[in-house]
């Protein structure tokens, strides 16, 4: 059995001349929680509807469960869900019709489970879906999409419109699913604490590359920030590979290396700095470093 | 595939509605017609038939299927289907198979009470054999053959091109019709234009992004 559950080869789209992937690597193993992160227009949406097979990629494969993306049977299909950005719902329909849709298609479909979700959502059956707000269309797409019991659950920026309290709910069930063995999640957001919350893996996308790709624990201790004090002016020269940012203002540098170890750690010294502070990074911090536009990408963390 | 052609025909039940209507109407109207200019005019009745009913269907049929199309993509319909365990492959087949079915709608209640006028009404002369099966093939070639223009012009980001190539299409099949007559000629080159045309709607509809 494929134990990559989500696959991209070298994947490279353009859109009207204009480069938005350039050359994705992407292997998502069984049972991940995969966080993927960008800026706007960076290329997460592009990288998704790729891998579903709703986009053609200019060059490169994508897999998922195992078979090519662009001929994915109704099969594997039905062990996929997934939650588009801004919920391509068909909008003239009503909720119960559409879920009355989405169950008589679906290889599996857990009524309970469905109705407990809408329940909790409160979502009205007899109302159309252009008549509901974003929050609503957002908790019914969610509520279809895991209402198949999906064994790969990809979300496109799933609590876009979503209140904190619907958010709370949404990041509860996440977790709920996450607890059963063998689920894989592929979700994007711009909301880092969700992210931070529940993935286990962190890909950053930035200018068509991947520029992360790593465990998140595995991310906060190779990036790391420091605040160095120098007994006169700070050296120009200061040089360290995989630098992320530098900064220098007087006496003082602020600079955020990538894979950082103890070689870069002796080679600092050399520099005899008279303080070293290191500072705490969150994820959004390290996402921010990232994701400049003057940073030269970075090998795979 | 049944859920799929199910929604389709919920979703263009207008058309549907139009078609049985129009089919209705027409078979009251033909055994009025029948009833009461006797069994001389009889042999006319199917051809006299024929051209209100290939009028309709000629503006009718591609009117469906650009509008199968055109909604789909305004209302993002395949995209969102594509996500269930439904491929795009079935979505089209099933889009096609309603097609069929409306044009049906609209002709096999027709040819059924023509069939069944003219064994009543026309003596039985070996010379003179019955037209109605010619015509409700030419017929129903012709519709599925602008139905399946409809599809190309709907699903086509551009509009006014197909629009054009369709309508020049659709006014060269009807002197086609006119001047071949009804008979297998004329099914031949429909059935060229058919396939043509559904290869060109199935490579667009399975490349394209949703």
């Amino acid at each position: 059995m494929n134990e990559n559950v989500i696959e991209a080869e070298n994947v490279v789209k353009y859109f009207d001349g204009r480069c938005v992937l350039d050359g994705i690597n992407l292997k998502v193993p069984r049972g991940c929680i995969y966080g993927l992160l960008g800026r706007n227009a960076s290329g997460k949406t592009t990288i998704i509807r790729i891998l579903l097979g709703l986009e053609p990629p200019t060059r490169g494969q994508t897999f998922l469960l195992g078979a090519e993306s662009t001929g994915l049977s109704a099969k594997v299909h039905g062990r996929i869900g997934y939650v588009a950005e801004g919920h391509n719902l068909i909008q003239n329909y009503k909720v119960g019709r559409l879920a009355k849709l989405c169950k008589d298609l679906s290889l599996h479909w857990n009524d309970k489970f469905f109705e407990h979700l809408t329940e909790t959502f409160r979502l009205p059956m007899d109302r159309r879906i252009g008549q509901l707000s974003i929050g609503m269309r957002a908790q019914l797409n969610l509520s279809l999409a895991l209402a198949i019991d999906p064994e790969l659950l990809i979300l496109d920026d799933p609590t876009l419109g979503l209140d904190t309290v619907a958010r709370r709910q949404f990041l509860e069930l996440a977790i709920d699913l996450i607890g059963q063995q063998g689920r894989t999640i592929l979700f994007s957001s711009h909301i880092l604490s969700d992210v931070e919350r529940i993935a286990d893996r962190i890909g950053i996308l930035a200018g068509g590359k991947l520029v992360v790709d790593c465990a998140l624990e595995e991310l906060k201790n190779r990036v790391k920030k420091f605040r160095l004090i120098f007994p006169e002016s700070a050296p120009e020269n200061l040089y360290l590979t995989e630098i992320v940012n530098k900064e220098i203002e007087g006496r003082e540098i602020v600079i955020t290396v990538a894979n950082w170890n103890q070689q870069k750690q002796n080679m600092l010294e050399t520099f005899k700095p008279s303080s070293c502070t290191e500072l705490p990074m969150s994820l959004e911090d390290i996402f921010i470093e990232c994701t400049r536009p003057d940073v030269a990408p970075l090998a795979h963390l | 595939m049944f859920t799929l052609i199910k929604r389709e025909i919920e979703d263009h039940i207008a058309y549907f509605l139009g078609a049985a209507v129009l089919s209705s109407t027409l078979v009251v109207l033909s055994i009025w017609a029948a009833y009461n200019y006797g069994p001389e005019e009889a042999p006319l009745y199917p051809i006299g038939l024929s051209i209100p009913v290939i009028v309709i269907l000629v503006i009718g049929s591609p009117a469906l299927g650009a509008s199968q199309m055109y909604t789909d993509r305004n209302r993002k319909v395949s995209a969102f289907l594509s996500a269930l365990p439904v491929t795009r492959g079935r979505i089209l087949v099933a889009r096609i198979i309603t097609g069929i079915l409306a044009i049906l709608t609209v002709l096999a209640p027709l040819a059924i009470t023509a069939l069944f006028l003219w064994h009543l009404l026309v003596p039985p002369i070996p010379i003179y054999p019955c037209p109605i099966f010619d015509i409700f093939v030419t017929a129903l070639l012709m519709a599925f053959a602008c139905y399946c223009l409809g599809l190309l012009t709907g699903w086509a980001s551009s509009k006014v091109t197909p629009t054009l190539a369709g309508l020049a299409l659709t006014f060269v099949l009807i002197p086609l019709i006119m001047v071949k007559g009804f008979g297998l000629h004329t099914a031949v080159i429909l059935v060229l234009f058919i396939i043509a045309s559904l290869i060109r709607t199935w490579q667009k509809f399975m490349s394209t992004a949703l």
